[in-house]
């Protein structure tokens, strides 16, 4: 043995060595591996359709963003004409569209002049009276992508806040305007999950002009319904969703939530569970004059359009508040939460949800292994049978493949999905392929008469391009796949184009290094293939 | 002696056939072409159409049966629900399946206004959540009426990601061929591409075609088969193609059909092996995969038989009928059925 072939023989086994000591990681429990010293810490994932999971894509309402910028420069406007004494004879927003009705023509360049300073607006469109206008595309841009990172920002912190969120759930951006929330866990509380992603957090105190247990009765006292600033607002019963009573407040908000520093899950004297706030300064500021100038009035605390509890003021409060309601320990845990967290600027919407249970993620890595493991024997005979000592060449090719794939993906810590099992089954099947191929050329040039030793060579030397050629096309597939695939479907584009890189190298260099170790350069008559 | 599947010395005229493998293949076609029609369309699952589908286990299978769950998926309100057993017969697993616009709950209220009428109030109370809500309401009117269950998986598609999917999965395969024939064309010679895409395109119509006729629903899971059966018709055609070439540059004077012949021939033994391991293969994932991955296997198996077939009987005479058509644009269509290998083997070198 020469050797040079030793040295790559050596550096082969090593890799294999290697490769093999990060596939077999993946099998000893993760906690196990974390408390030892020897197996490394991380290794495949897997994906959710196997660990069972809630997988959901969250659309972001993002033309909400748009009209709400808009408003915002509507009123801005407004108001710098007010300061002029120039009234507009309409003003709104409708479609991505700023819409000014200018009372007479002498006005219109300062209406103009006005829109123009804000800076966000294009060119106005439309003649007469009447001039249309849109955010600038830099700025419609710019708005859009603020509210992207709001919602991940609000999302994450209630979703996957290493503390308070829910363990291993992953929140990240997907595209321009989707969110890829996942969940891992034994345990998925899906209404739970859901209550986290559906409340927009929107937490408002206002003071109670009137209230009464149904809207009917308050309705009844109140005969010409609420006037253009107010508002009824109803506390439901968080079980049954029944109305319990119904209040009388105005429109705009007293203080929001936009001033919470911090809040958290106490108990009251009857250990029920309570969720107690505190103010920033400036918050504690308004608070405090608000509760000083309304003692004894009822003070609607409301998220999201619902009463949580309307206590009386008894006195003056600064910082500091609770929120008593008829909720769970674990409820009041999540308002918690999504008190801390702050509010989603605008309407989020599931687009696409794909929930694994646990026990149907744990059969399928089993039947996936099972199918994994009859189809690599099953393959092996027939290799063996077939071509022999080459069979058992190419069979030893086929396993140092499989490691090389596992240990590979363990090394990228890449995500192992069913349709990943699949293609790691299908990678069983075709990667003899190559061998195939060599096998096929070297038979060739035997019955040409050739020498054992030249045979090899030959039949490797006019195979390697046929090899790489048919090998890169697929690889092409699995790249495309891989671009246009979602979920699942990437994790089988991923095992199929690193099980072709592997597969070309087990075929190219693993067998045709044992055919270097035997025969090698011994002069044999006859080669077992 | 080694063991011989295809024995060595094999030599069969597969390009004087050529013309019952045309009416073979046209026909497997135009059978798929005639289920899709009788269908009205290829059937798409939630993955490309939108729509939910929940897989429920029943603790007991007492009272599970379809047309129960459908009768109470109907009574509340999912008018179109389909209900299907899931597994074997007499499993107490079912899959039911809705299709669910984007529901807009509505609220009318009563007001009183100042002028003492009464009107009525139009309030939009849809949270956008609501296609979620509709999930957790016909679960619990199941659990209440038939029994308790435990929820497997569910799958819930938007419409407008049902259209997304549905248009990255035909780019999917659109890219893939384009970026197919720049490999080949780069590789070998541009005449070659032509007949490399048409073989995978008459692959994909059959394959799809047996597959609406065996009734399989196309989803994410066929999609993904579809791009590997690609990827692998591909690749056989690409060895048959590879030893054309090199045979080519050994008989440059000879006669196109004969050595198209023989390059099929000596490939043959391959290209048969092949399939064997990954049938083998494939078979073991379709008996013992699980449901879930089922429906990707079958028409994985069916790809690599419609691919092997065609990489024998299809991908040679193709690139014959190819050359002798349009080959040389002076000489070559005049020659009718005698086009010379010449032109496939210049330009290009066979190997680096």
């Amino acid at each position: 043995m020469s050797g040079s072939i030793g040295w790559k023989a050596g550096a082969v086994g090593a890799l294999l060595v290697l490769f093999s000591f990060l596939a077999m990681a993946n099998f000893v429990p993760k906690d196990e591996r974390v408390a030892s010293e020897f197996w490394p810490d991380d290794g495949l994932r897997l994906g959710l359709d196997l660990r069972g999971g809630i997988h959901w894509v969250v659309g972001v309402e993002l033309a909400d963003a748009v009209t709400r910028e808009l408003e915002f420069v509507r009123k801005t406007i407004e108001e710098q004409l007010k300061d002029e004494g120039i009234a507009l004879a309409g003003a709104r927003v409708e479609g991505g569209v700023l819409r000014l009705d200018i009372p007479s023509e002498d006005l219109r360049s300062k209406v103009v002049q006005f829109a123009d300073d804000s800076g966000v607006l294009t060119s106005p469109e439309g003649d007469g009276l009447q001039l249309r206008y849109r955010l600038t595309d830099d700025w419609t841009q710019s708005v859009r992508e603020r509210t992207m990172s709001q919602v991940l920002e609000v999302l994450r912190r209630r979703i996957d806040d290493p503390q308070r969120g829910i363990p291993d759930s992953v929140v990240t951006r997907q595209g321009t305007d989707r969110v890829l929330v996942q969940i891992p866990g034994e345990q998925i509380d899906r209404d739970r999950a859901r209550s986290l992603l559906k409340s927009t957090g929107f937490l408002e105190f206002k003071i109670v002009i009137d209230s009464d247990s149904t809207k009917e009765e308050l309705l009844a006292r109140h005969p010409g319904g609420p006037t253009e600033d107010q508002m009824i607002v109803l506390q439901t019963d968080q079980e049954s969703g029944v109305a319990e009573s119904a209040f009388l407040v105005s429109k705009v908000a007293d203080i929001t939530g936009d001033y919470l520093d911090d809040a958290r899950v106490q108990f009251d004297q009857q250990q029920r569970p309570i969720v107690e706030f505190r103010f920033n300064p400036a918050g504690g500021e308004i608070f405090g004059e608000l509760t000083e100038n309304n003692k004894n009035k009822g003070l609607a605390i409301i998220l999201d359009n619902n009463v949580y509890s309307a206590p009386a003021i008894r006195g003056r409060i600064t910082t500091r508040g609770q929120i008593e309601g008829q909720f769970s320990a674990a409820e009041a845990a999540d308002l918690a939460v999504i008190l801390r967290a702050g509010s989603l600027s605008v309407p989020v919407v599931i687009e696409e949800e794909r929930t694994v249970g646990p026990g149907l993620g744990q059969d399928s890595i089993e039947s996936g292994a099972l199918a994994c493991v009859i189809g690599l024997v099953l393959v092996l005979a027939f290799a063996g049978a077939y071509y022999r000592l080459s069979g058992g060449f190419a069979s030893v090719a086929l396993l140092a493949n499989l490691v090389l794939l596992v240990g590979l993906m363990s090394l990228f810590e890449a995500t192992l999905t069913l349709p990943g099992i699949a293609g790691l089954v299908l990678t069983v099947g075709m990667a003899v392929d190559a061998n195939v191929i060599i096998f096929e050329r070297i038979r060739e040039e035997l019955r040409k008469n050739r020498a054992v030793r030249a045979a090899i060579a030959t039949g490797f030397s006019k195979a390697t391009w046929t090899v790489l050629d048919a090998n890169i096309t697929t690889l092409i597939t699995a790249v495309i796949l891989f671009q246009y695939g979602t979920g699942p479907i990437k994790g089988f584009a991923v095992t199929l184009s690193i099980g072709i890189v592997t597969s070309v190298f087990a075929a190219l260099v693993v067998t045709r290094l044992l055919f270097q170790l035997y025969p090698g350069t011994r002069s044999v008559s006859t080669l077992s293939i | 002696m080694p063991f011989e599947i295809v024995p060595s010395g094999t030599n069969i005229n597969f390009l004087g056939h050529r013309r019952i493998c045309l009416v073979i293949s046209l026909a497997l076609i135009g059978l798929g072409v005639v289920s899709v029609i009788a269908r009205g369309g290829v059937p798409l699952g939630i993955d490309f159409v939108g729509g939910t589908e929940i897989q429920l286990l029943f603790d007991d299978a007492a009272g599970a049966d379809e047309s129960a769950i459908r009768d109470v998926a109907r009574a509340s309100g999912f008018s179109d629900a389909t209900v299907v057993r899931f597994g074997e017969e007499g499993s107490n697993e079912f899959l039911v399946r809705f299709k669910d616009e984007p529901a807009v709950a509505v609220e009318v209220d009563v007001v009183e206004t100042e002028a003492g009428d009464i009107v009525e109030e139009v309030v939009v109370v849809s949270d956008g959540l609501e296609a979620n809500t509709r999930i957790i309401q016909l679960e619990s009117a199941i659990r209440e009426q038939i029994g308790d269950f435990t929820e497997q998986r569910v799958e819930f598609v938007g419409p407008r990601v049902g259209a997304e999917l549905r248009a990255d999965g035909v780019n999917a395969l659109l890219f893939s061929a384009l970026a197919i024939l720049a490999y080949v064309a780069f590789r070998f010679n541009a005449r070659f591409a032509p007949g490399a895409v048409v073989a995978v395109v008459h692959d994909l119509a059959i394959t799809g075609g047996l597959l609406v006729i065996a009734g399989v629903e196309f989803d994410l899971r066929i999609l993904a088969a579809m791009l590997a059966i690609l990827g692998y018709s591909l690749n056989d055609t690409i060895i048959i193609y590879d030893r054309i070439r090199e045979n080519m540059e050994l008989h440059t004077t000879a006669d196109l059909e004969e050595v198209l012949n023989a390059s099929v021939n000596q490939t043959l033994s391959r290209t048969v092996l092949t399939s064997i391991t990954t049938i083998i293969a494939l078979v073991s994932l379709y008996t013992l995969g699980g449901d879930v991955i089922r429906p990707f296997a079958f028409a994985m198996l069916i790809g690599v038989l419609v691919g092997t077939y065609s990489s024998i009987f299809i991908a040679s005479p193709l690139l014959l009928f190819l050359e002798t058509r349009y080959g040389d644009s002076g000489e070559g269509g005049k020659k009718g059925g005698k086009g010379s290998g010449a032109n496939l083997a210049k330009n290009k070198p066979a190997r680096a």
